[in-house]
């Protein structure tokens, strides 16, 4: 398959202007801007079967359609580049390796929906990504590319980069708005949503950011052939980060749609050391996970859905059959219960609760009925918060119990010496 | 009555601050809300200073025209604001699920070993700082761990000896 996305991510140098360039970068905004109509991009869009590519998977044109007809106010453009579920890593290397791909997205986008000022919130611990863009829109504005006459088409576009402060719940998007207006990252009661109320009050698209990468390759060849690389309702590749127990963990650009079973096994050289497979979390730890058994399944949003889990961020985290589940679940709950932002109560006392009886199993003092206690936890966490962290962090406490549950069983009764650390085990 | 010792004994004083004030003025114009400029000053004065003080919180709220008391409310929600001092090199090490898979307990064993500090502690000759992290998303090279700005990947004991010992 030829590379898209990911064309520029082994060029040396891609994030400096010059290189970019070379490789084509704005030409395609150029075009758009100048002989364009916004309706004609957002149409393209839609024809697309473009879709969110940060985990929800909404399609990106009904998203922008959202937006308030004959609004009076600003209309602001938010990336999230908040990256921060386990397991994925794929944004980074466009941040760092291609910032010109995303900005050039961003440009196009911001046209379309007639937004005129855009804010990339990227979080803070990427520090050489954010150099790197930061240079990347430097160089733009130095260019002509971004500011009071974008491209020259006459068209004002100003772009500001925002670093987060280290906190996993400012990649849910109105827990963004509020951390970018400068408070907690607090997620927000929905409706409004934030197409009509986002930030400071405007009406506010939120993308993320290999998402209005695919923008400007839309845009080139047309929506026809975005769509023909993916499935019927979802267009395109996309980046999957691979990781965990494989022999080359990557980022590899693949249709949706593709094979879990071959992004494992032919992508990423199979399980590590030969060993055989026990599980895969294919989504971020958001997603429920999988059994070797299940892995036969397709990449997409609805494949997923159907197979009981989630393509969310498209995080594939593969285990052997050495991997100590409840090892794995008290990493788990160490992650919801440290990054919840406490708003709302069955989520800061269910991760929490969550956590210590977790905590007891693992280090030997667990009791058979911690199993269904558990459970019921995250039952009542499940739906009943603000925002969906509540719902993620339930998801693997429900199905590492719901699929591994002998194994946990042993765990308690026999002790942990048994499963901890086998021979061969990193 | 001798005064007791105050935060501003450390401090390097207000002049550091408002050495800061120009930069603070070119943040604070770039978002459409002065509160916007909260993040990006807090770590202005961070980066400056090495840590948060409180006359840090006052003069981040005096430019983005907030109460102190919502800055304090950021400082302490966000892992990355210190609110004292860390260590030269601050070392963020990864917990994330696919870390933990390619071995980081035993990585992480090593480095606290290596530099007899526990998660939070900086070394008593203040060259280094620890934070066990959350997922910081460069799962393809697990175990990894962040030494300042940088991200250092497929850890070993020996490279880890390499990245640390190479510290001024």
């Amino acid at each position: 398959m030829e590379a898209i996305l990911s064309r520029n991510f082994n060029i040396s140098n891609a994030w400096k202007l010059s290189v970019a360039e070379e490789r084509g970068a704005y030409q395609t905004a150029k075009k758009v801007l100048t002989s364009s109509k916004p309706e004609e991009v957002l149409a393209a869009v839609m024809a697309s079967n473009l879709r969110g590519l940060g985990g929800a998977g909404f399609p990106t044109g009904k998203k922008w359609s959202f937006l308030p007809k004959n609004n009076p106010k600003p209309v602001y453009l938010v990336i999230n580049a908040d990256e921060g579920e386990p397991g994925t890593c794929k944004d980074r290397y466009i941040l760092e390796r291609d910032p010109h791909q995303m900005i050039e997205g961003i440009i196009i986008s911001a046209f379309a929906i007639n937004s005129h000022k855009a804010y990339v919130y990227i979080r803070g611990e990427y520090v050489r990504p954010y150099e790197n863009l930061q240079a990347a829109v430097d160089e733009a504005y130095t260019k002509g590319y971004l500011g009071k006459n974008a491209l020259g088409s006459g068209y004002a576009i100003d772009l500001v980069v925002h670093r987060g402060a280290g906190a996993y719940i400012c990649g849910e998007e109105t827990a963004l708005l509020n951390s970018l207006e400068g408070g907690r990252g607090l997620p927000r009661l929905k409706p409004p949503f934030p197409a009509i109320v986002g930030l400071f009050g405007c009406p506010t698209i939120i993308n993320n950011v290999e998402t209005v990468a695919c923008v400007p390759h839309i845009m080139k060849n047309g929506a026809e052939w975005f769509a023909a690389l993916g499935i019927p309702g979802c267009g395109g590749t996309h980046l999957f980060s691979i990781s965990g127990h494989v022999e080359k963990p990557g980022v590899y650009e693949l249709p949706m749609g593709v094979s879990l079973k071959d992004i494992i096994y032919k992508n990423a050289g199979g399980i590590l050391g030969g060993r055989q497979l026990k599980a895969v979390i294919p989504g971020g730890i958001s997603a429920k996970i999988l059994t070797a058994a299940e892995v036969d399944v397709k990449m997409d949003y609805d494949s997923l859905k159907n197979a009981g889990t989630m393509l969310g961020s498209a995080g594939i985290m593969v285990m052997d059959e050495t991997t100590c589940m409840v090892k794995m679940l008290y990493y788990a709950t160490k992650f919801f219960a440290h990054e919840s932002c406490g708003q709302c109560s069955p989520c800061r006392e269910g991760t929490g609760w969550a956590h210590k009886i977790v905590t007891r199993i693992y280090s030997g003092h667990g009791k058979i009925e911690d199993l269904d206690e558990l459970l019921r936890i995250a039952r009542n966490m499940e739906r009943r918060t603000i925002c969906v962290f509540a719902d993620a962090a339930a998801w693997p406490i429900l199905s590492y119990i719901g699929k591994f549950r002998t194994e946990f069983e042993q765990f308690i009764t026999q002790g942990k010496a048994a499963l901890l650390e086998p021979a061969g085990a990193h | 009555m001798t005064a007791l010792p105050t935060a501003d004994s450390r401090f390097r004083g207000n002049d550091t601050l408002s050495a800061l004030d120009h930069e603070a003025q070119k943040i604070v114009a770039k978002y459409d809300e002065k509160r916007a400029a909260v993040l990006p000053l807090l770590h202005l004065a961070q980066d400056t200073i090495g840590y948060v003080t409180p006359e840090a919180m006052e003069w981040t709220a005096k430019w983005s025209e907030v109460p102190v008391v919502h800055v304090r409310e950021v400082v302490t929600f966000y892992s990355m604001y210190h609110q004292k001092p860390v260590g030269k090199h601050h070392i963020r090490f990864c917990t994330g699920t696919s870390c933990v898979l390619r071995g980081c307990e035993s990585q992480l064993n090593y480095l606290k070993k290596k530099l007899k500090i526990e998660n939070g502690d900086v070394t008593p000759d203040g060259k280094f700082s620890l934070e066990e992290a959350e997922c910081l998303c460069n799962c393809e090279g697990a175990p990894m761990m962040q030494v300042d700005k940088d991200y250092h990947v497929d850890l070993t004991e020996k490279k880890t000896d390499e990245i640390l010992d190479g510290l001024k």
